[in-house]
């Protein structure tokens, strides 16, 4: 089953991976197979554990339709140009039972309009927020209400784009092999096991049930979280951001940086205010965040943040191959820990902020 | 007797329907396989039809940015356009300096391979630089930053890729004394303004291009590194959103061709990296 982006270039991977056996048992738990490509996300376990629990199949969603979701997932991903993550996703649809032929007719769909107006209305949706990001969200969110979707159903599509946007660029700047997973369709092996596998696979896919939030939180980017209180969605995210601002491999300031830098890049004002306050409150200068934000340095940026200001402006929009040999170039002036930590930070504030604007204009 | 004419008859029942069922299963196999055969066919010339499409996508991607031969192919309904858009977008014109003279010099070949080969290094380096090239005019180049995507710090990396630009000729110019063919000069202006970004042309042919008076002045400032003497030229307006690592150095106003006030222009000699200074509050 060839994939369209088995021709897009990619690089060799820029982690080694680290088998942790904690967190490889709790992605096997919650997603019933085993994740080989885990064991790469391991030294941060913020990172790892937010892979997984972020999953949108995984008892996230009320209101969406799970087949729409996985169109979503398949088409952000195509946006994105991440091998892995599309031939993943692939890998999933084949296990619950659709044939090889089918995910091909449906990825012509996506271009020929043979879905139904509304499913195509969901995909245009996710693709503009992806592709464009906050700048478009209005009319795009005018256009889902015209087809027909709930606000729950519209705020569900933002996360599971939001999460693929995470996702495809945690996978792909990292450059995670993803040839073993194209080629999970084509052996004789899993061909055999694939009854097993896919009855596995819906095993332990679920619908999300009403979650309580809990106490408000009150660290940057909290309002997103807020905007999904009762779905399972918000405690997921809150445990992310919590665990991300508490892991020490890069300072508070500088993951805050990185995050300005891609709200800026992005546009998007609700989150750049956001980002701004928890800065200042750092006791970070508003003429040096202007400096930072115009020329993407300072004389008062640590080393440190010198290297991963300029790199999070990289992540925004980006070619595989040209990011991966950037986060490659950044290597040298960080340890591995912290270079992993960097890649997710700027994957996290890319899928943040292009689901802010619709968010949180909508809350 | 009779129990052997019922045997009899009954064997006769047997084979007529094992053989009559037989036949069933020949027609339902061979019907069966002629369908394998044809969805096999069907697939191969579905699979066939999906490679001239990516192969059709990649011929249109050198014609127009890949995104917007996406967007083209996913978001519009056949026979339309992407309905353009209004932003504020960094235009840089290129052009080479003393091009008529070379002409006359060089075999057409010749002058085809040597354009193809700054074509081919100032593209690069416009793109390295998240830059897209919109046309190519005789031996000119328009291209835009900031265009298809939004981009806050298009004006340092129109200048990035002025000075990329510069080092690429100056590279290229090695290579073209090593076969003794005359050197290439380049002037290039830049200039930051809104404007109208879209496909735009007649119903048979369309670019990708931007609408606006950004486009002329980058033009005429571009005309205007002859008058000074330099290779790369800004705009005050860009001026204003360019990093201060940038060493410029301002040029008396000129007046240029559909502009009331003369331009001021600057000079862009150099790069700076690691020179900061704070900014004042």
């Amino acid at each position: 089953m060839a994939s369209a982006l088995q021709d897009v270039a990619w690089e060799q991977c820029l982690l080694e991976p680290r088998s942790d056996r904690a967190v490889e048992s709790y992605a096997r738990r919650k997603q019933g197979l085993p994740q080989p490509m885990i064991s790469y996300f391991a030294p941060v376990p913020w990172l790892a554990r937010a892979l997984v629990d972020l999953h949108c199949e995984y008892g996230l969603l009320m209101h969406l339709d799970q087949a729409v979701a996985d169109l979503v997932v398949l088409v952000v991903s195509q946006e994105n140009s991440c091998r892995y993550c599309y031939a993943g996703v692939r890998a999933l649809l084949w296990f619950q039972g659709m044939s090889r032929t089918r995910i091909q007719g449906m990825e012509q769909d996506f271009a020929r309009a043979g879905l139904s107006p509304r499913t195509m209305a969901g995909i245009a949706f996710a693709r503009s927020q992806s592709r464009s990001g906050p700048p478009s969200a209005r009319a795009a969110r005018e256009a889902l209400q015209r087809a027909g979707y709930g606000a729950e159903e519209m705020r569900e599509i933002a996360f599971v784009a939001a999460q693929t946007d995470f996702s495809n660029r945690a996978h792909t700047i990292a450059a995670i092999p993803s040839r073993p997973v194209e080629q999970v369709t084509e052996q004789l092996y899993m061909r055999l096991l694939r009854p097993l596998l896919g009855r596995i696979v819906k095993k332990h896919r679920y619908r999300g049930h009403p979650t309580p939030l809990g106490p408000v939180p009150s660290y940057p980017y909290a309002h997103v979280v807020n905007a999904y209180a009762g779905s399972p969605i918000a405690p997921a995210l809150g445990r992310t951001l919590e665990e991300m601002w508490a892991s020490p491999l890069l300072t508070r300031r500088c993951k805050l940086l990185m995050l300005a830098v891609v709200a800026r890049g992005l546009a998007c004002d609700v989150c750049a205010r956001d980002v701004g306050k928890a800065l200042r409150d750092e006791g970070f200068k508003e003429a040096t965040l202007i400096q930072v934000l115009t020329h993407l340095d300072a004389p008062e940026l640590d080393p440190v943040e010198r290297l991963l200001v300029p790199f999070a402006r990289e992540t925004i929009w980006y070619e595989p191959a040209v990011i991966q040999r950037r986060a490659r170039a950044i290597r040298d002036g960080l340890d591995s820990a912290q270079l992993l930590e960097a890649i997710g930070v700027a994957a996290l504030a890319n899928g943040l902020c292009r689901m802010g604007a619709m968010v949180m204009d909508s809350a | 007797m009779s129990d052997g004419g019922h045997g009899d008859g009954f064997r006769v029942t047997t084979v007529v329907f094992t053989a009559a069922l037989l036949a069933l299963l020949a027609l339902v196999g061979g019907a069966l396989y002629r369908q394998r055969r044809l969805n096999e066919s069907l697939r191969a010339q579905l699979e066939a039809a999906e490679a001239d499409l990516q192969h059709l996508q990649e011929a249109c991607s050198r014609l127009a940015p890949a995104g917007v031969v996406q967007r083209l192919v996913a978001d519009t309904a056949p026979g339309t356009a992407p309905a353009a858009e209004r932003k504020v977008v960094t235009a840089l014109f290129a052009d080479l300096v003393g091009y008529t003279a070379l002409s006359e010099r060089l075999e057409p070949v010749v002058l085809a391979r040597v354009l193809n080969g700054y074509f081919q290094r100032m593209s690069d380096a416009i793109h390295e630089h998240r830059g897209h090239v919109s046309t190519f005019l005789g031996d000119g180049i328009l291209a835009y930053f900031g265009a298809l995507q939004p981009n806050p710090w298009q004006c340092n990396d129109a200048v990035c890729a002025a000075l990329a630009m510069r080092e690429a000729i100056r590279e290229y110019n090695a290579e073209l004394s090593r076969e003794r063919l005359p050197p290439l000069a380049v002037g290039i202006g830049i200039h930051r303004g809104p404007g109208l970004a879209g496909l735009i042309g007649s119903r048979e042919r369309m670019e990708y291009g931007f609408v606006g008076r950004t486009v002329n002045l980058a033009a005429r400032v571009q005309a205007l590194t002859r008058t000074h003497k330099v290779d790369i030229l800004v705009t005050e307006a860009l001026r204003a959103e360019l990093d201060t690592r940038f060493l410029l150095e301002p040029m008396p106003p000129e007046p240029v061709k559909g502009i009331a006030e003369p331009v001021v222009t600057y000079a862009v000699r150099e790069s700076t990296a690691g020179a900061l200074k704070p900014e004042a509050s």
